[in-house]
């Protein structure tokens, strides 16, 4: 009672965002049920069949299943790991750039892209991405072969990741400049002081400045370890390369959405929930124990 | 820890949603008891029931997935519109709207399971599209829709009967047991049957005659690709425009007809020579369209990226003037063909027939004589009015005479118009704009005979000029050149077969079919880019009959006996 | 000066070069998108518009304006986006203060934290959802765009991140001067925090601005849609094999420079607004009101 007392305001604070929570996190929580159900929308939740493990069974036993598995897991992975360093790594260059305007112009530019769906982007990478397209008569001319970015088993994945960070990038680049504003200027000019030079500074002052918003943005990735990017992927993949590019949603895009087997979707996004969590409380811990550091 | 904490609350939740669900479900039950008790009444009531206007009204509730085109003027809505208003007064219906969605990305389908899931009241009639044949399959066997057989054989008008019996399969999709749980959707025959496009322009100037085999065509796109007559450098021209992306049996720049030509026709169920249905693309001439596709794919015949193009793209180098010959519907010269002209002004487009395979094979797909489903619910009270509403429309819009009174079209300034002089003007003239108010009524498309369509078409063909009002409708909005396209479509109306199998998923598809056509897609790609070797084609076949196939082709030949 | 050395201008000119290469990379789809909207329907059609307009022709634009609903759907995004990027600032804001503070200051946080991430990574699906929203009578109401993404644990987090890095005294003086939480929230924290509050305005405004599947789901007619729901019900390919269709029908549903057109002034307001966020990202405005 008594901390309750001294706390009352915390708590008051948080009430509007948990009333919204529990409204519409919480209680539809409740249909995650659904995942042990053959479901039928006319017999509802109540009144469904209870399957026990099936829908879980079917995801694992298709002859495919550990292809499409690893294929989500490898795009969804490289894709976090670029997606953070990119930025990273991008942010700290255009803090390089010294004129103010040129700065804030590339800054908006790259920031672009973001905002085409992959519809469009599909229809526009088919062309630049051809054989015969702008990429390639580029690389053409420093005599590279033809590349079939979009239609080689050797080559989509690498397509995939690629584009999705071309698009993003910018966009990502945002918290980290955030970040960037929040940096004490005085450090540097005591470093200057001290004689170091400007990667010196960069080195010690700016990376580690960033660095705690590296771990929050990745950990918080972590809860989509297992979402490959299903709009694009559905946008980009052939029958050429469902071998590397075929990826959990497009599979449960295929059999449990265009069916209505809503049990079997639900199962399938309980999978990938469990999987991300563990994955965000392993690396929480982690944190908090190596760099003594609660990342929430 | 942390997790031991959260589970009282996340029990909390599951006990509050399924609390919620369960009252839905305790109101749908009751709602189930009604229903049997009104279905009695219904019995009692419906001696001469039917009426040709009701008074007092009756009401029938509906919902509806609206087309993202479809426009509205005079500040109307799908809810209240010109249409329901007809209905009122004309036939004291009254049209009651339970909700609406506009249709994209199947959220028509999806918000129909939604409504289901949570109890929400569910219309008396609905209509449904192909699109969405699953959830059309589902409300059937909810038991919240009725069997409607025999409301059809009592109240169903002579000329809705004879359309329906154009194709007497049309029912079998909706069937159960014998029993027709749906009134298909009649919808114009051939309409996605296609026929071959050619620049006839490049034929002139080479000296050449239409292909009729498919060694003559090779000797066109031979042609068409390395002496091009708009003088193309060769790696510029696409001499026959097709795509793989989506199937292989599809609508635009299709390339069915090249396994056509060796006796099968891929992704769909074919009439075998024993009588039984067989799984077109296990059937053993795909292995010679495949040869013949991966040739063409090395002499750069086709798009040297067919795997990953879709209809429309092949419809771009067509429209560009790059491509020569592209396959799709009798209809193309209207859409997208006639805007090749704009781009190279000489270019001409002719329709040809299917070429034929070394043995004069030729077969193509063709279309269904449907493109949905009307279900009527078991709680309705008036099924007849319905057929009050329907028949009328098939007596006096379907392909009304000369001279009756939906002669002109449905509501006039909405979709036609007629000047001071009773003439009629053209669809952008009307005052406020066209609006598609065929798209209003209960029915998509209001009510369609089959063959009415290509009669219209050939009679305009053979020279007569526009008398009907399909006549005047196809003459205005299907383009110059689709009469003659829609007979040389006829020349080979033995020639179109369509997928035998329309019943809905058997259990084995439910676990197995994704994977097949998982497998048979990138097989049959692979082999076409040289990425696997023709014989893969028989370990396919293997694999696919081990791994599912087999059964399937057993439970989809029970379902053939059971309609046949 | 360490930026006057001839090494560091030498990696200067570099640098800039390499990334205005970046930049002209990021933005040639949207150039295409641009020069098909100026172009005439049948070159777009055929694929022939590259980087610049081919037969320009301001057709496209003139249909997009002459559309109501298109019209009034940017409206709707605009009420849509500034209320919800409102509430979510300041149930975001309101959130992040309490859990920055040490376990020890506030026993409970923890618990609260994973709640919030709980919700983020586990969700019970489109069904549920839909009841609860069914119950509530938010049906085909402007409030159903608007509170259920109210609550975003990602932002919660980064603003309780950016928090952690306010200095404590200035947070301990205000106490001692007998403000309260509240005082101290929206007197100290709020001035010093606005790098943080553009970046996390900026991105509830870009979620809101693209969100379409709730206006959907959940509105009855296209008139109550947001721009971005509209213009997926454009941009998305039918299934044309299982519609009936006649090539009239197929040139109204085929507009390719009408879709570009709408594309481009759909995007337009929500690129114009980050110019206008940028000038809180100054380097050094947090300590710099710290100093005074």
């Amino acid at each position: 009672m008594r901390t309750l007392r001294k706390n009352w305001q915390f708590h008051v604070m948080l009430i509007p965002a948990m009333i919204l929570l529990i409204l519409f996190s919480f209680i539809p929580m409740g249909g995650i049920v659904m995942a042990f159900q053959d479901y039928k929308p006319w017999l509802h939740i109540s009144g469904s069949e209870w399957v026990g493990l099936d829908n879980f069974r079917y995801l694992f036993e298709r002859e495919d299943s550990m292809q499409v598995i690893w294929n989500t897991l490898i795009i969804a992975v490289l894709k976090m790991i670029f997606n953070l360093l990119v930025p990273f790594i991008f942010a700290i260059m255009l803090n390089e750039v010294r004129k103010l305007a040129v700065q804030r112009t590339i800054q908006t530019l790259v920031y672009l892209p973001h905002f085409l769906s992959w519809v469009i982007l599909g229809g526009i990478l088919l062309d630049l991405l051809s054989t015969d397209g702008f990429v390639n008569q580029i690389l053409g001319s420093f005599g590279v072969q033809p590349i079939f970015f979009l239609g080689d088993n050797n080559w989509f994945r690498f397509t995939v990741i690629l584009t999705d960070i071309w698009k993003e990038f910018g966009y990502n680049t945002i918290v980290f400049l955030a970040a960037l504003a929040g940096i004490n200027p005085s450090l540097y000019e005591a470093a200057e002081i001290d004689g170091a030079n400007r990667w010196k500074q960069t080195r010690f002052i700016t990376m580690p400045s960033l660095i705690p918003m590296v771990v929050v943005v990745g950990t918080l990735a972590l809860g989509n370890v297992l979402n490959a990017g299903f709009d694009q992927i559905f946008n980009l993949y052939n029958p050429l390369v469902y071998q590397k590019g075929d990826i959990i949603d497009t599979f449960v895009y295929r059999t449990a959405i265009q069916n209505g087997e809503m049990g079997f979707g639900t199962a399938i996004g309980l999978f990938k929930s469990a999987i991300s969590m563990v994955l965000i409380l392993v690396s929480y811990q982690l944190a908090k124990k190596w760099a003594g550091y609660r990342i929430f | 820890m942390k997790t031991k904490k959260m589970l009282p609350l996340l029990g909390m939740s599951v006990l509050l949603a399924s609390s919620i669900a369960g009252c839905s479900g305790n109101n749908n039950a009751a709602g189930g008891n009604n229903a049997s008790g009104n279905a009695a009444n219904t019995k009692a009531e419906t001696e001469n029931a039917y009426k040709d206007k009701y008074d007092p009204e009756v009401t029938i509730t509906t919902v509806w997935g609206v087309d993202p085109e479809l426009k509205f003027k005079n500040g109307e809505t799908i809810e209240n519109n010109v249409s329901t208003k007809w209905a009122k007064e004309k036939f004291g219906i009254n049209i009651k709207s339970l909700w609406s969605i506009t249709d994209t990305n199947g959220a028509f389908g999806t918000k129909l399971r939604l409504a289901m899931s949570s109890g929400q009241e569910m219309p008396d009639v609905v209509t449904i599209g192909t699109g969405d044949a699953t959830i059309a399959q589902d409300l059937i066997d909810s038991g919240m829709y009725r069997e409607v057989g025999t409301l059809f054989d009592q109240y169903a008008s002579a000329t809705w009967k004879e359309a329906m019996a154009q194709d007497p399969n049309v029912w079998n999709q909706y069937s159960r047991n014998g029993k027709k749980m749906g009134l298909p959707v009649l919808d114009y025959a051939y309409n996605h049957d296609y026929i071959l496009w050619i620049r006839q322009d490049w034929l002139d100037k080479l000296n050449m005659k239409a292909p009729t085999t498919i060694d003559e065509l090779e000797k066109v796109m031979d042609a068409f690709k390395n002496q091009n007559p708009d003088g193309l450098a060769p790696d510029k021209v696409i001499p026959l425009s097709i795509g793989f992306k989506t199937s292989m049996n599809t609508w635009m720049g299709d390339p069915s007809w090249i396994f056509g030509a060796y006796g099968t026709l891929p992704q769909q169920w074919n009439v075998a020579a024993d009588g039984k249905l067989e799984y077109g693309s296990v059937n053993a001439g795909m292995k010679q369209g495949l040869e013949k596709l991966k040739d063409w794919l090395a002499k750069g015949y086709i798009p040297q990226e067919a795997a990953l193009w879709d209809e429309n793209k092949t419809s771009e180098p067509a429209v560009a003037g790059t491509a020569g010959i592209i396959p799709g519907p009798y209809w193309m010269s209207g859409w997208p063909l006639q805007d090749t002209v704009k781009n190279v002004p000489d270019a001409v487009w002719a329709p040809i027939n299917i070429p034929a395979g070394p043995d004069g094979t030729v077969m193509r797909h063709g279309t269904q004589f449907t493109n949905g489903v009307t279900l009527i619910s078991t709680k309705m009270k008036n099924p007849e009015a319905f057929f009050t509403y329907e028949n009328y429309l098939y007596d006096n819009f379907a392909n009304p005479q000369p001279g009756s009174e939906l002669d002109n079209g449905l509501f006039a300034g909405y979709d036609y118009e007629l000047d001071a002089s009773g003439k009629m003007v053209a669809n952008d003239q009307i005052s406020g704009g066209y609006v598609n108010s065929v798209r209003y009524l209960l029915v998509r498309d209001g009510a369609r005979i089959p063959d009415a369509q290509m009669k219209a078409l050939l009679n305009l063909a053979n020279g007569a000029q526009p008398t009907t009002r399909l006549e005047k409708d196809v003459a205005v909005n299907y383009g110059k050149g689709t009469p003659a396209a829609a007979k040389v479509l006829l020349q080979q109306e033995d020639k179109s077969f369509k997928n035998m199998f329309t019943g809905p998923t058997t259990e084995t598809m439910k676990a197995k079919l994704d994977y097949l056509n998982k497998i048979e897609n990138q097989t049959f790609n692979e082999i076409i880019y040289g990425k696997q070797p023709l014989d893969s084609f028989d370990s396919f076949v293997t694999t696919w009959n081990a791994g599912g196939g087999e059964q399937i082709t057993k439970e989809v030949n029970e379902w053939y006996d059971s309609v046949k | 000066m360490y930026y006057k050395t001839r090494g560091y201008r030498v990696f200067s000119v570099l640098n800039t070069c390499f990334l205005i290469i970046l930049a002209v990379m990021c933005i040639i789809p949207l150039v295409h998108v641009l020069a098909v909207s100026f172009s005439a329907k049948s070159a777009a059609d055929a694929n022939l518009v590259g980087l610049w307009p081919k037969q320009f022709s301001v057709e496209a634009y003139k249909k997009t304006i002459d559309n109501p609903v298109f019209l009034h759907s940017i409206w709707i995004s605009v009420k849509r986006t500034v209320l919800g990027t409102a509430l979510t600032l300041l149930i975001t804001f309101l959130a992040a203060y309490p859990l920055s503070k040490e376990n020890s200051a506030f026993k409970g946080r923890t618990i609260y934290s994973w709640l919030f991430v709980f919700t983020m990574v586990f969700n019970g699906g489109m069904i549920p959802f839909y009841i609860v929203i069914q119950k509530l009578g938010l049906m085909n109401s402007f409030w159903v765009l608007v509170l259920p993404g109210a609550v975003n644990t990602f932002l919660i987090i980064l603003m309780l991140n950016f928090f952690r890095g306010v200095p404590k005294e200035l947070e301990e003086a205000a106490l001692i001067d007998g403000a309260n939480h509240f005082r101290t929230l929206f007197s100290i924290y709020l001035p010093i925090s606005l790098p943080s509050i553009a970046t996390i305005a900026l991105f509830s405004m870009v979620f809101h601005w693209n969100s379409w599947f709730d206006g959907l789901l959940y509105m009855n007619n296209s008139d109550k849609f947001p721009l971005a729901t509209f213009l997926q019900t454009v941009i998305i390919q039918r299934d044309m094999s299982s519609m009936s269709i006649n090539p009239k029908e197929m040139e109204l549903i085929s507009q390719t420079t009408v879709r570009a057109a709408q594309i481009f002034i759909g995007a337009a307001p929500i690129l114009l607004v980050y110019p206008f966020l940028q000038k809180y990202f100054v380097k050094g405005m947090t300590l710099g009101s710290v100093k005074e």
